[in-house]
Parts: structure tokens; C-alpha cells; sequence
């Protein structure tokens, strides 16, 4: 173990937590209870997941009565207000065995709902798709609460960011959109808040919040209030030290209930832990912490009240293991705390976690099931600043909590570098055979590289921590807007080789009206397939669709961006964001040192396969005419059977086996992406980074996509990530990981800033032993030393999924990774299910 | 009889290139599958490895129906005759009697249906795949093995081939039966980095029942290896009711301890799985121990342990599956 204090080195024994890692197995996965040393974890552990996801009306409802009350006030105060009166009186609670407290002004597993940024879909399914009756995703909520929630109804009608958005978005910008067509999904930023980014905890610890707040007040005075520039910078400020009181007043009210607590407990353990708890929320309120519990009381109250501001996902933990590491250091020294009470205290930390959950709307949920908030990514390992070697003990620590809860949270991301030390190479591989899908892995030959290319200091790029799935972050620093949209460059493809019509374009449609019957294309007339004579026709077709869907998105994104200046300052999270209070600019409004928009392209595996089909069958071998690989596609390959084998089959190159052929067309396909979105300018003063992964939009964007030439049918999923295409016949990639591996790092991940990501699932047996680990991690090694950015793992058995569809009672605690992130696999929805199970089994026997 | 002279052949039929293969030899391995074989075990789960030309596999369940396809028929020069069989509008058998092997079906047809098992690759396509994944040896301390069916029926070329590796640097290991001639066996010997093969059975009558060949040349061919201190993996395949009895086990043992010397690098023992059946179906024969029913996994578990606590006890370096690291 690489320690940076060698002093501790000899006050430290070894863990008593480790043997553990002998019976970890491989492809277990999270069945079982009492996989944690520390029995606290394991019964706070069953306690959390056994209780059911709720919707709550109250932050609702006080942020309804704020917006009446401050109706005249700015934007900003008025959001400062909402948040304050949010804190001030919502209702909170404390639960046996929380060693940190903190609520997202709901109960646990309580969804709060947020009007400002819509509601109409909110009222829509409370009347007509109750969330109790999902098949997946399900939450109760009481009759009161949904009374309470109608009460409110009419205030918000015409007041929602959804809705503003929509009536700025012009026809053009539109049909592709989620709102039509489905393109591109522009779901998570029309309907919710932003997230994806980290707050300054650094800061926070080294200031406090009292800190923080005479930060301001000196910003405040030195403000020359005559110049009407700084009228607004005023306003600013206001709001910052509106919301900084209320997040101290938030802290206080949980220090009074835990006093009132322990003053009627009778457990003396209890007891005791309450008035802890107690001291350490009265102590954060204002001060900066002294210890490792005080600290992550803070980190938690802190990420608990941005989620209460902005409604955003993956608000992520950052570089835990660095910024804790001196809380970590100075408590052993001092005899404060004891390795294991801080391991215990990572454990609940962990679970606690599980608490955040958020409501998403049925159509988001078809696709991008699962009920955590989501993203809350926790990275470790890597450089340090000076590009040294930053593992620590806390590094391995983090490990060992996630193999001793095993559950879907936080997303933990380990960073590898060229010196990364062997052990935790092996902790890595030992926890990602469990079969929990975690953790992800990424590399800093690639990451940092990527980072210095978008424009972050090397410095920054070296401090990079991993936002929500996929994304690299200037944890504090940045507004990086990561997740703005899923594009589907499968889509573009499709209306490339069809001179911008859709293939199955029917009744069906729901743009049938104004389009499709109207004898009207989606896109520009670029060119049909059925009437090119030269490959090289389609590939300037796709450049040409590109080039115009990009431009559509990109004016949608910053409509979208606009209206969250404008209607959703965030004063809280501007405390926490450098650049922001520097400045006197919200973050919304490009306060941060770094700001960039991040769009990704889906489908990359779907459009190789479709050109290397064409380019083979139609313009070399002249096996089939283009215009029968349309027809093939029309008609769902129904009558086309004998092509739809041939296409499927190995005699056709294809994406993923390490051939050239197919590879180098991934290669264009992904580049032309890229080129359209890189550099662009966007409302805050950043520009746009590309990103080439789909998470599980790949599912959400094949339910609206024909078939396609690459061998899919309709409506299957497209390919994900930068995965090769698997149909319903056939994976597509049968020569085995190495090939895999191969064919990814031809793409240029550096290139796509805003990330990408290779799935890739394992058999328990081909991991197993010391032999499947070893080999394991040199393939991973292999794929780091070509530059590929990131990849991830599930390891367990189709045979266990099937039966898990079968048998869902049974497999309850069954978690595997679903594409940056991990979920329950029974509470997934069917689609993403078979979409998981569909991934190519690496195995070996 | 005396050897042949090594003459240079280019050109070998393979059935498989498997990449990232990591039981067969140290590290990530490229895994060339060559086609023939001498034996005849009866536990063999690569049927398709044992003649040495190509072959046609037939896949019924994957066939589009010649309604709809029928490619097959329109190509084949000995349909008339009733090469091809229809059943319900399915290609279900090839009659190998009037079939000429000319391979021309599997090539029309799209859905692998009709798959040929075998193909004739040069030295240079070879190394192509080989050398994509140098990285991975490198990183893994992986690199070749050579297998089959027997890659020393192809002997002449198997040579070539390891060459071609030595010259790049790459590690290579043979996966041999060792059921072959002395003295083509020492000319290929030096060309490989490891040897991995296996004793099935120490009664030679017993072998001749369930390989079709006694052991004789094999534990000789060993004894040479051992000899040469070449580093060697000995695989016991424990095939229950067949070759599990301590009788044998201490045969084994006496056998590795007394005529090699001990010079293992490690003896792996594999348990019996049923593998392979539709491809003996693809091939229009039966699996050869349709007569025996597997025991549950605990129990082989079980017995695998217990065979290897055996051999251990002589102190031979014996671990169950492949699993294990070898140094
Ligand atoms: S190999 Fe040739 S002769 Fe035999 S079935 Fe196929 S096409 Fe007919
Ligand atoms: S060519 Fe293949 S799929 Fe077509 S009928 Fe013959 S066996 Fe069936």
C-alpha cells in the first residue's frame, strides 16, 4: 500500500475487513445480507432497500407558496427564497443507525417533485398512469399528498421550464426532437435540472460555511454600486447568502432533533451516537470540520441540499479518496478514529445513497429505468496533481465498502494510470468479479489527454474526477452539462441512405399528419440509396444529415440553456462552484471556470455494420441492389429472409472483430459526429464536447427506429456505446475480447471529450482464478495503453438473467451494471433487460 | 520406419483461431486449432477437429427453409443425386456418401446452416491474427499455442509456423497428444516454447478402448520430453467411471514421479463436461458416450479434489481445473 504520510504506516494494523476479499467469489453478485463486517451497515442496508419508494407533495408545495410570496422579487432572490423556505420548514426525521444525517426534503426513498421544472406530466400520470401501476419504477403516493399536489396546479400552468421551452422551440428544431420524432432526446434538461457536476468540497472544508458567506459579504462591499452592471452582481450575492443561512439553519434543525432525540432515548449506544451527530451538525453549520465524520456530515448535507436546489442527477462525489484523505490521516494520528470506524462510516455513507431517489416520467422510465437519483459517481485512485501516484488507504477503502454493500450506489469510478500499484489493480478486478457491474474503470492516459484537448488546465485535468456514467469533470470548477442530449446517429443514417425520409414512415408516426402523409420529408434531400453508384455517395449523404441534425439539436440545447438562465438561477450551487461568487455570475449563467455542453452520439456499432453491408453486398460483391436493401428494411426484412440471415451473419464484415474493413467505417462514423458538435459555442461562454456513449438511451432510440440495414428489425435496441451490434439473430462480434478491444481503440476517444464507454460482460468462469483475474486485468492494461478511455464490466451468466426473468422473485438483490451505472436487474425495464442479457457473453469454456 | 526429413509447408487446414484464450498456457494466448487427429477419445468434445480436410456441418435449426432460401440446392452439383437432405422444408443432412466435398453449399448459404468446419490458411494469414494481440502477450506474458485435433499430423507446417513465432519473439506452446512418431516429434520439439498434453489413461489396454490407440509411444514421447527438460503441463482428463479409480490414480502418479522425474511444471486435472454434441450432430454422427449420464457438479467437484490431494501426496504440482497459475 502507497501511503503518503509515512508516519501512520506503523500505527496501522492490517484491516480486519480483508479476509473477507478470499470469499468474495466471482459473479455472486449482491444476493445475501451480511456481506459488510459491521452489522450496522448490514440491517441499515435490508432496512433502506426493504422500504418502499414513495412520491412526497412537500418540497412542492413550499416552493409554491415562495414563488407566490416573492412573485415580484428577481429571478434569483426568488429561487433563494424558494430554497430557504424549502429548509426552513419541511419536515425532517432521523432513522436508527444513520451515523450521518440529511433528507432531500422528502422522506427516505421519497421523491420530492419539483414544479418549476415541469408539472403537467406530473398531474398527467398521477390522473391517468398512476406510478403504483408501473410495471417497473413504481411509487406509492398518498391521497393527501396527490390532493395536495392538484392543489397547485393552476399556479403552475404556463410556468414550468418545459413549457417555455417547447414555445421557443421552432417546427424545425422540434421534429427531431423528443417531442417528435426522437432523433435526439432532449428529456433529462427539458424536463429536470442539469446536475452532473461536483460541488467544491475542498473549498467547503477549508472555508466552512460561515467561511463562505464572509467570502460574499467582501465581494458585496467592494461592489461599486453605481455601475448598473453590478446591479445584477448585487442581486447575486443576495441570493448567495440567502441560501448559504438556510443551509446553515438546515444543519441546525438536525442538530436540534438529534438533541431532542438522544434526550428520550433510552439505548445508550444510540444515545450516544445521537448527540454526536448532534455536535457535529452544529459544529459544520458554520465551521470547518476537524474530523472524518464531521467532514462527510458535511459532504453529505451539502450534495443533499444541491439536489434540492436544482432537481439535477449525477451530483457526484468527486475524488473522495483525496479530499478526505487529510480528515482520514489527521483522525488515526490523533487516535480520533480507528481505520475500521471509518470504513464503518464509508459503509453508511454508501447507503445512505440509496435515500436520494427521483421521479422521472413514464416515457423516460421505458427506457432509462431505475429509481436512483443517479450518477452520484464517487471516483478514486489516479494522479495527483503533479501526475504522481494518489493511492491511499481510504483508496482501498472505498473498494472494500462497495464489495461489503453491494448495491447500486454511489457509482464508483477507479482511475488507472501508467504506475498504478498492482494491489489495487487486483482489489479492482477482485470487486468487479463479484458481479455487481462495479466498479467502472478509467483511464488517465486517455482521460487526461482528453481533458487538456477541451481546454482544462493540466492541473485540472489531473484533478479529474468522473461525472454521472461517463463523463470527465474539473470537479468544482465546472458547469460541464454533460448529459445535454442523446443523438442518434443510427437515425441520421437511416434518412442519409433514404434522401431524408424515414424507413417504415406510417400512420404510426406521430408526425404522420404533418409529414409522412403530407408526402414531406424529415430531413434535407440528400441522396437514396437506391439510386447511388458509388459507396462514397453514402458516406457524403451521412456527412450532409449530420451536419443539418446537429445544427437542430444544438439550437434546441441552447434554447434550453437560455431558459434555465433565465428561470432557474441556482444561487446554492454557485456557492460551490469556483468561478461563480469570483465573479459575482450564477452558475447557470457561465459562472464557472469551466463551462461546455456535452451531447452524445448513439449508435456507433449500428451505422458501421449498415455502411460495411452496403459498401460489401450492394457496391463490391453486387450480391443485392440498394434499392432491395431498402425494400429488405420497408418491410422489416419480412421476405427478405435469406439477406437478413446474410447480414447477420460472419460472411458480412462487421464492427467489433478487429477488422479493418468495418472498423475504419466506426471510425467515420463517430469522426463525423464528432466534427459537427466539437468547438461550438454555447450560452455560457463554453463550447460543446462530444461524446460518443449511450448509456441506455440506445433502448429508448431503437423503440422509434425502423429497421435498419445493419440486420436489426424494428424497434430493437440500436448498439450501444461503443459496443458492436448484437440483433436479435446474432452478436456481431465473435472473435473475442482482444478483438474487441482492438476494433474500440481505433475510434479516437480523445477526441470525443465528453467521453465514451465500452460495455463488456464476462462469464463467471472466464474470470475466475488467479488466472482469469491476471488476464483480465492485462487485458484492461492493454486497452488503457491504446487509449481507450473507459470501460465497465458485468460479470454474471446469461443463465442467472434468464432465470432472473423467470423467477424475479427470487433475485431481488440481483444487481448488475446496466451502462455507467448499476440497477436492480428485476426492477429494469423488459426492453433494457434483454438488451443486457443481449451483450456478448466473453467466455471462455 | 525411419522419419521424415522436415520439409517446408506453408499451408495448413485449421478449424478455429481463438484470441484471448488464457487456459492454454500462460498469459493471453492466440489459440491455433489444427485440423486431424490419431485418436479417437471418446470423451472428445471437437469432432469436427479429427479428420484432417475440410468438412461440412450441418445446423438444421438455423435453415430458412428452401422455400424461402434453397440456395444450397440451386449450387450443389450432387443435388440431383440427393447430396442434401430436406425434411419439412429444412436442410437437415448432408449424405457424405454422394456429397464431393466441394463446399460450394455453405458458401451460398446465409444463415450458417451449412457451415464448413476447416479451412486451408497460409503462414502469413496465420501470423496476421497473431500479431494483432501482441500487446496482450506482452502485457500478459501470453503469446501461441498450437492445438487440434493433433497439430503434429500437420507437423511440417505446425514447424513453419513456430518459426515464424520465434522470429517475433512470441511465446509458443503445443497442445499435443503426443500419439506420433518419435523422431517428428524431436524435430518439432525444438520450436516450442512449452508442450501441454495428457494422460488419459496408464493401462494401455484401457487407453486402445477409450482412444482407439494404446498409450505406449505417448509415455515415451513424455519420458523424451522430460528428458529434454522441456517445461510441460500434463492434463488428466477425469473422466468418471472411465479413468477415475486409485488404481490408476497411483499409476499416474508412480509415472510422473518415476520415469519424468517430476519435471511437471504442473498437472491440471479437467472434469468431464458433455460438450460438443450438436456438433457431432452437425456432422451426422453420435456422441460416442450417449451411454453416460454425468454426475451433479458437487460430486465431480468433489472427486477432482480428491484425485489432486492424491497426486500431491507423491508431490507432484497437481491442481484441479486450469485455473491455477503455473510458476
Ligand atoms: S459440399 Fe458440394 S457436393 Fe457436398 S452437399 Fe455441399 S454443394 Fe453438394
Ligand atoms: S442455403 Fe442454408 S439456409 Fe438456405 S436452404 Fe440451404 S441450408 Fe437452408
Amino acid at each position: 500500500m502507497n501511503l503518503t504520510d509515512s508516519s501512520i504506516e506503523n500505527t496501522i494494523k492490517p484491516l480486519p475487513v480483508e479476509p473477507a476479499e478470499k470469499d468474495w467469489g466471482v459473479g455472486v453478485n449482491a444476493m445475501g445480507d451480511t456481506h459488510s463486517p459491521f452489522p450496522r451497515v448490514n440491517r441499515f442496508r435490508r432496512f433502506v432497500i426493504d422500504s418502499e419508494f414513495t412520491v412526497d407533495h412537500e418540497r412542492a408545495c413550499l416552493v409554491t407558496e415562495a414563488y407566490k410570496k416573492y412573485s415580484d422579487s428577481p429571478q434569483i432572490i426568488k429561487c433563494a427564497q424558494a430554497l430557504a423556505h424549502v429548509l426552513h420548514n419541511v419536515t425532517i426525521r432521523i432513522l436508527p443507525d444513520e451515523l450521518i444525517v440529511g433528507e432531500m426534503a422528502a422522506p427516505m426513498k421519497a421523491a420530492p417533485i419539483f414544479p418549476e421544472h415541469s408539472y403537467s406530466w406530473v398531474i398527467d400520470e398521477i390522473k391517468n398512469h398512476p406510478w403504483e401501476k408501473r410495471l417497473h419504477d413504481n411509487y406509492y403516493i398518498t391521497r393527501k399528498s396527490k390532493n395536495k399536489l392538484f392543489g397547485i396546479e393552476d399556479f403552475w400552468k404556463g410556468q414550468s421550464i418545459d413549457e417555455k421551452i417547447s414555445s421557443m422551440m421552432s417546427e424545425d428544431e422540434k421534429k427531431g426532437s423528443n417531442l417528435e420524432r426522437n432523433l435526439y432526446l432532449l428529456n433529462l434538461y427539458m424536463f429536470a435540472g442539469i446536475g452532473h457536476l461536483q460541488l467544491n468540497y475542498e473549498k467547503l472544508f477549508a472555508l466552512g460555511y460561515g467561511g463562505i458567506k464572509e467570502t460574499v459579504k467582501k465581494k458585496m462591499a467592494e461592489l461599486d454600486q453605481s455601475n448598473p452592471e453590478n446591479l445584477r452582481k448585487r442581486d447575486f450575492y443576495r441570493a448567495e447568502l440567502i441560501v448559504l443561512e438556510a443551509a446553515s439553519d438546515y444543519l441546525r434543525r438536525y442538530a436540534a432533533l438529534a438533541r431532542d432525540m438522544a434526550k428520550k432515548e433510552k439505548n445508550r449506544e444510540w444515545k450516544e451516537i445521537l448527540l454526536k451527530v448532534s455536535e457535529n451538525c452544529d459544529w459544520v453549520s458554520e465551521d470547518r470540520p476537524r474530523t472524518f465524520w464531521e467532514a462527510l456530515q458535511l459532504l453529505f448535507m451539502a450534495t443533499t441540499i444541491t439536489l434540492i436546489e436544482t432537481n439535477g442527477h449525477s451530483v457526484s462525489f468527486g475524488r473522495f479518496d483525496q479530499y478526505m484523505f487529510p480528515f482520514y490521516s489527521a483522525d488515526i494520528k490523533s487516535g480520533a478514529a480507528t481505520r475500521e470506524s471509518i470504513q464503518e462510516l464509508i459503509e453508511i455513507l454508501y447507503m445512505k445513497d440509496i435515500w436520494w431517489t427521483k421521479l422521472r416520467d413514464r416515457m423516460t422510465v421505458i427506457a432509462n429505468s431505475g429509481r436512483g437519483m443517479g450518477g452520484d459517481s464517487l471516483t478514486i485512485g489516479g494522479v495527483d496533481k503533479e501526475g504522481e501516484d494518489a493511492t491511499n488507504d481510504l483508496t482501498y477503502m472505498c473498494l472494500d465498502a462497495l464489495a461489503h454493500t453491494r448495491w447500486g450506489t454511489p457509482w464508483l469510478a477507479v482511475r488507472w494510470h501508467e504506475n498504478t500499484p498492482r494491489e489495487l489493480k487486483i482489489k479492482t478486478a477482485n470487486v468487479i468479479r463479484i458481479g455487481t457491474g462495479q466498479p467502472k474503470i478509467f483511464n488517465d492516459q486517455a482521460a487526461i489527454p482528453a481533458s487538456l484537448l477541451s481546454g482544462r488546465s493540466l492541473e485540472d485535468s489531473r484533478n479529474y474526477h468522473v461525472v454521472g456514467c461517463v463523463e470527465i469533470d474539473a470537479g468544482g470548477k465546472e458547469y460541464g452539462w454533460h448529459d445535454a442530449a442523446y443523438f442518434s446517429i443510427a437515425k441520421v443514417f437511416e434518412l442519409a441512405i433514404n434522401n431524408g425520409r424515414c424507413l417504415g414512415c406510417g400512420s404510426h408516426c406521430m408526425r404522420w399528419e404533418r409529414c409522412g402523409g403530407l408526402g414531406k420529408r424529415l430531413g434535407p434531400e440528400t441522396g437514396s440509396l437506391a439510386d447511388f453508384t458509388l459507396f462514397n455517395q453514402v458516406l457524403d449523404s451521412y456527412d450532409k444529415q449530420m451536419k443539418y441534425w446537429v445544427d437542430q439539436m444544438i439550437a434546441g440545447i441552447e434554447i434550453m440553456d437560455r431558459v434555465h438562465q433565465e428561470m432557474k438561477p441556482l444561487p446554492y450551487l454557485s456557492a460551490l462552484i469556483n468561478g461563480c461568487i469570483e465573479k459575482g455570475v450564477d452558475v447557470t449563467a457561465g459562472g464557472a471556470v469551466y463551462n461546455f455542453t456535452g451531447p452524445q452520439a448513439v449508435g456507433v456499432g449500428a451505422v458501421a455494420d449498415g455502411m460495411s453491408t452496403i459498401k460489401q453486398l450492394v457496391f463490391e460483391e453486387k450480391k443485392v441492389s440498394g434499392r432491395e436493401i431498402l425494400n429488405a428494411c420497408e418491410s422489416n426484412w419480412v421476405g427478405y429472409e435469406p439477406l437478413y440471415a446474410l447480414v447477420n451473419s460472419d460472411k458480412v464484415h462487421h464492427y467489433g472483430n478487429d477488422d479493418d474493413y468495418a472498423d475504419s467505417l466506426a471510425k467515420f462514423a463517430a469522426d463525423t459526429y464528432c466534427k459537427h458538435v466539437e468547438n461550438r459555442p454555447n450560452a455560457r461562454g463554453g463550447k460543446y464536447l462530444p461524446g460518443v456513449y449511450s448509456v441506455s438511451a440506445n433502448v429508448a432510440l431503437g423503440l422509434v427506429q425502423w429497421a435498419s440495414p445493419e440486420g436489426r428489425k424494428a424497434l430493437e435496441p440500436v448498439s450501444d456505446c461503443v459496443g458492436a451490434v448484437h440483433t436479435l439473430v446474432r452478436a456481431h462480434d465473435v472473435n473475442g475480447p482482444t478483438a474487441m478491444v482492438n476494433s474500440v481503440s481505433k475510434l479516437d476517444h480523445i477526441r470525443a471529450g465528453n467521453g465514451t464507454l465500452l460495455n463488456m460482460k464476462f462469464s463467471p468462469s472466464a474470470v475466475s482464478g488467479d488466472v482469469g483475474r491476471d488476464n483480465f486485468i492485462s487485458l484492461i492494461d492493454t486497452y488503457f495503453n491504446r487509449k481507450g478511455m473507459h470501460c465497465q464490466f458485468n460479470v454474471i451468466s446469461r443463465e442467472t438473467l434468464e432465470d432472473a426473468m423467470k423467477h424475479p422473485e427470487n433475485y431481488r438483490d440481483l444487481v448488475v451494471r446496466v451502462a455507467g451505472y448499476s440497477a436492480v436487474f428485476v426492477e429494469l425495464s423488459k426492453p433494457l433487460q434483454y438488451d443486457i442479457m443481449g451483450r456478448t457473453e466473453l467466455s471462455f469454456d | 520406419m525411419v522419419a521424415e526429413k522436415h520439409k517446408p509447408v506453408k499451408e495448413g487446414c485449421i478449424f478455429n483461431i481463438q484470441r484471448y484464450t488464457i487456459h492454454d498456457g500462460p498469459g493471453i494466448r492466440t489459440e491455433i486449432f489444427l485440423k486431424g487427429c490419431p485418436l479417437r477419445c471418446r470423451w472428445c468434445s471437437n469432432p469436427e477437429s479429427i479428420s484432417l480436410h475440410p468438412e461440412i456441418g450441418v445446423y438444421a435449426s438455423r435453415c430458412i427453409g428452401i422455400s424461402k432460401c434453397g440456395y444450397c440446392l440451386k449450387v450443389c452439383p450432387e443435388s440431383e443425386n440427393g447430396a442434401i437432405t430436406v425434411k419439412e422444408d429444412r436442410v437437415t443432412e448432408i449424405d457424405r456418401n454422394i456429397c464431393n466435398g466441394c463446399l460450394q453449399c455453405a458458401d451460398a448459404c446465409p444463415s450458417n446452416a451449412l457451415t464448413v468446419w476447416g479451412k486451408k490458411m497460409n503462414i502469413s494469414e496465420i501470423m496476421t491474427v497473431i500479431l494483432s494481440d501482441t500487446d496482450f502477450y506482452a502485457k500478459s506474458g501470453g503469446g501461441v499455442t498450437i492445438s487440434g485435433g493433433e497439430p503434429l499430423l500437420q507437423w511440417n507446417f505446425t514447424i513453419e509456423l513456430l518459426k515464424e513465432c520465434m522470429a517475433k519473439n512470441i511465446h509458443t506452446c503445443i497442445e499435443t497428444t503426443l500419439n506420433i512418431q518419435t523422431e517428428v516429434m524431436l524435430q518439432v520439439l525444438p520450436y516450442a516454447d512449452m508442450i501441454i498434453t495428457d494422460i488419459k489413461h496408464m493401462d494401455s489396454s484401457k487407453h486402445r478402448e477409450y482412444t482407439g490407440s494404446s498409450n505406449d509411444l505417448i509415455l515415451k514421447n513424455m519420458v523424451a520430453i522430460a528428458d529434454k527438460n522441456k517445461p510441460l503441463i500434463i492434463r488428466v482428463p477425469v473422466i468418471p467411471e472411465h479413468n477415475d479409480a486409485d488404481e490408476n490414480i497411483h499409476a499416474t502418479a508412480d509415472f510422473i514421479k518415476g520415469e519424468l522425474g517430476n519435471r511437471v511444471k504442473q498437472v491440471q486435472l479437467l472434469p468431464y463436461k458433455q460438450l460438443g454434441v450438436e456438433k457431432y450432430t452437425s456432422l451426422g454422427r453420435d456422441y460416442p458416450m450417449n451411454y453416460f449420464n454425468p454426475p451433479e457438479r458437487e460430486i465431480w467437484e468433489k472427486n477432482i479434489k480428491r484425485i489432486a490431494a492424491i497426486l500431491q501426496s507423491y508431490g507432484i504440482p497437481a491442481v484441479p481445473g486450469t485455473g491455477a497459475k503455473t510458476s
